[in-house]
């Protein structure tokens, strides 16, 4: 469960920034990324934020991640304060992007034992772990090499297991499917979909609309550091007034 | 605390299975150091020898004024006397080596000599030439023919030698090989080791800091559990136990170039070993952790700010050239360790290194060190973590 109550972020703008940005996200000089955001997410069911480049979604989820702090408002994860205890939070949440680099000198097993033991596993519990998810993803013919020597895909399963080796009640994706091909992308699916089976609270930004529309029970659409949809699937559908989700969303953002 | 050990030993594990890291920590030091010192001190003692073995060509103006002289110079087997050769042409033929040195000795010389005068004659050389063999050869030579000569005069007169020699000096050195190698040596091992535990330290801090930004990895770890304390210091002990490992290994690489080349006097063998000694490798070591600490410190807040792993690079090799000056300076005569120097990093263990050698140091001025030192390493870690606390320094792209 993540709760996000009048979630803000402003960052000192630089001069670069105040010139190529909208006048509208800048408050004070400063740029206001992400502006008093409220939703939120419910077990067993994926909550979909949805913007386009630079609407503030990966400002969003770094503060759930605990990475950023927040300018104002707060946000809870299965009821802990992540302003007061972010290292709680991180204890229970598993966070992956499109883009988490792995570590290319250790193998497959030493990464993910490497976040097993800092979520505090000990070894019999990370044996038993470990041979559950890595048989799920599939991953026992590569499990000791390197992985400098992984291809893509195999990269992107060392970084699944690494997300939910210990088994997290809540897991945030950030563009998990950003830059990789229709079977790695294949994987982060599945992963979402047995996330949301096995009853976690799943939140995920994306771009693409068609991932929402496969994916999403919930949805927030985000844009220039505001939300102005929230709500179900359902709910979307119903307030649609264009053909297709697509459609639907280039209409809203350029409303906005 | 027990996060802090995971990272020390994922990031350990890490960083020794990168080439480069290895062979600046083990290669440099046990293959490097050796193969230099044995081969300096080969190459030395072959220019040494062939320059003692080689004659001097010379030439010998005038040698009918002085008969005596030339035929003692004739009869030695070191000089080789060219013939034919005009004044006006000695400085040029002594610039393109042709020759080596020459004696112009003028018509009055022996006339001088017999009339018991002071003659005067030149000699021809150039300093600039490897070790200046020539021009100590021909003093020498033209020394002990003027002794020879004095000694008659003193005969023919009968009189004491020793009236023309009233004070005989006899020099007593209290100071000890130990002292004077000391010196030596003292001031080559700061050089080393100090170096070596900075570009020791230099590539795993490198990689540790503005590497794991560069490989987007740093995300993956600030999700994790470990707070940004833990994490710091579990890279800060990486990036100082390789340092103190890379300088460590050096003195262990000089220990076996030292043992490996061959023909070093065994009185000179004998002090060497008496300096590296265990107390004062013990010292010298309980020094290196405390300025080695301080190094990682500051090169992982260094790498943690910049951008990416080629700005961490440019700012800090040139630093690797400044931390060699106050080791330059500790070698400055009349700069010793005292309360103030002692204070000053890099240079505190540089004079200590060579006062502990010496035998000279005060344990007063050894606790100072340790307090500075450890004191400027606790405010580099609290720089690192300051910085890693940063948004925008760990953000920045």
């Amino acid at each position: 469960m993540i709760k996000v109550a009048e979630l803000s972020k402003h960052f000192p703008g630089t001069k670069k920034l105040r010139k190529e940005l909208d006048p509208d996200v800048l408050v004070n000089g400063k740029v206001r990324a992400v502006d008093r955001i409220s939703f939120e997410c419910r077990p067993g069911r994926v909550f979909g934020l949805l913007g386009p480049n630079g609407a503030g979604k990966t400002t969003a989820l770094r503060m759930i991640a605990t990475m950023l702090k927040p300018t104002d408002g707060g946000f809870w994860v299965d009821g802990v304060d992540g302003v007061a205890e972010p290292q709680r939070v991180r204890e229970r949440i598993g966070f992956l992007t499109g883009n988490t680099g792995l570590y290319d000198r250790l193998t497959a097993t030493e990464m993910v034992k490497y976040f097993a033991t800092l979520h505090g596993l000990d070894a019999t519990q990370f044996e038993a772990r470990r041979r559950e998810v890595f048989q799920a993803l599939d991953m026992d013919a590569f499990a000791t090499r390197r992985i400098a020597q992984l291809s893509t895909g195999m990269r992107q399963k060392v970084s699944i297991a690494r997300t939910i080796i210990h088994d997290p009640d809540v897991v945030v994706f950030d563009e998990p499917t950003s830059g990789l091909d229709v079977m790695t992308s294949r994987a982060i699916v599945d992963l979402i979909r047995s996330c949301r089976d096995q009853g976690k609270t799943v939140l995920f930004s994306t771009h693409l609309m068609g991932e929402v529309q496969l994916l999403c029970d919930d949805i927030a659409i985000i844009h220039r550091g505001r939300l102005f949809f929230n709500g179900t699937k359902g709910e979307f559908e119903a307030q649609m007034t264009q053909p297709s989700y697509e459609d639907e969303f280039i209409h809203l953002v350029g409303e906005a | 605390m027990t996060r802090t050990a995971t990272i020390f030993k994922k990031e350990f594990t890490d960083t020794i299975r990168d080439k480069r890291t290895l062979i600046t920590m083990i290669v440099v030091p046990l293959a490097v150091i050796p193969l230099l010192i044995g081969g300096m001190a080969k190459l030395g003692q072959r220019m040494a020898a062939r320059a003692e073995e080689e004659k001097s060509t010379i030439a010998f103006i005038g040698p009918e004024f002085a008969p005596g002289l030339y035929e003692r110079i004739a009869d030695d087997t070191l000089f080789v006397i060219a013939s034919g050769i005009a004044e006006q042409d000695l400085d040029t033929l002594i610039r393109s080596d042709s020759l080596d040195g020459a004696i112009v000795v003028p018509g009055s010389f022996d006339d001088l000599l017999a009339a018991d005068l002071q003659a005067s004659l030149s000699i021809y050389f150039r300093s600039s030439n490897q070790l200046n063999v020539t021009e100590r050869r021909l003093r020498d030579i033209i020394n002990a023919y003027d002794d020879d000569i004095v000694a008659e005069r003193i005969e023919a007169r009968n009189l004491d030698a020793q009236i023309f020699d009233a004070i005989e000096i006899v020099r007593v050195d209290i100071a000890s090989l130990q002292e004077v190698l000391g010196k030596t040596v003292g001031g080559f091992l700061p050089y080393l080791f100090i170096l070596l535990a900075f570009t020791g330290a230099m590539y795993p801090g490198i990689d540790l800091g503005a590497g794991e930004k560069e490989r987007g990895t740093l995300e993956t770890i600030l999700s994790s559990p470990a707070n940004r304390l833990e994490i710091v210091l579990g890279k800060f002990l990486v990036v100082a136990v390789i340092g103190v490992s890379s300088a460590l290994l050096s003195i262990l690489g000089l220990y076996l170039g030292v043992r490996m080349t061959a023909d070093i006097p065994q009185q000179i063998l004998d002090v060497i070993w008496n300096i590296l000694n265990l107390k004062v490798v013990v010292i010298i070591a309980s020094l290196l952790f405390p300025l080695t600490a301080f190094f990682a410190s500051v090169i992982l807040g260094l790498s943690i700010h910049a951008k990416s792993f080629k700005e961490a690079q440019s700012t800090l090799t040139p630093l690797s050239i400044v931390v060699i000056v106050p080791v330059a300076i500790g070698l400055m005569p009349g700069i010793e360790l005292s309360a103030v120097t002692a204070l000053v990093p890099v240079l505190n263990v540089s004079l200590a290194t060579k006062e502990v050698i010496a035998g000279t140091i005060q344990p007063l001025h050894l606790v100072l060190a340790y307090i500075s030192l450890i004191a400027l390493a606790g405010a580099g870690i609290a720089f690192c973590v300051h910085w890693f606390n940063r948004e925008a320094t760990l953000f920045r792209t």
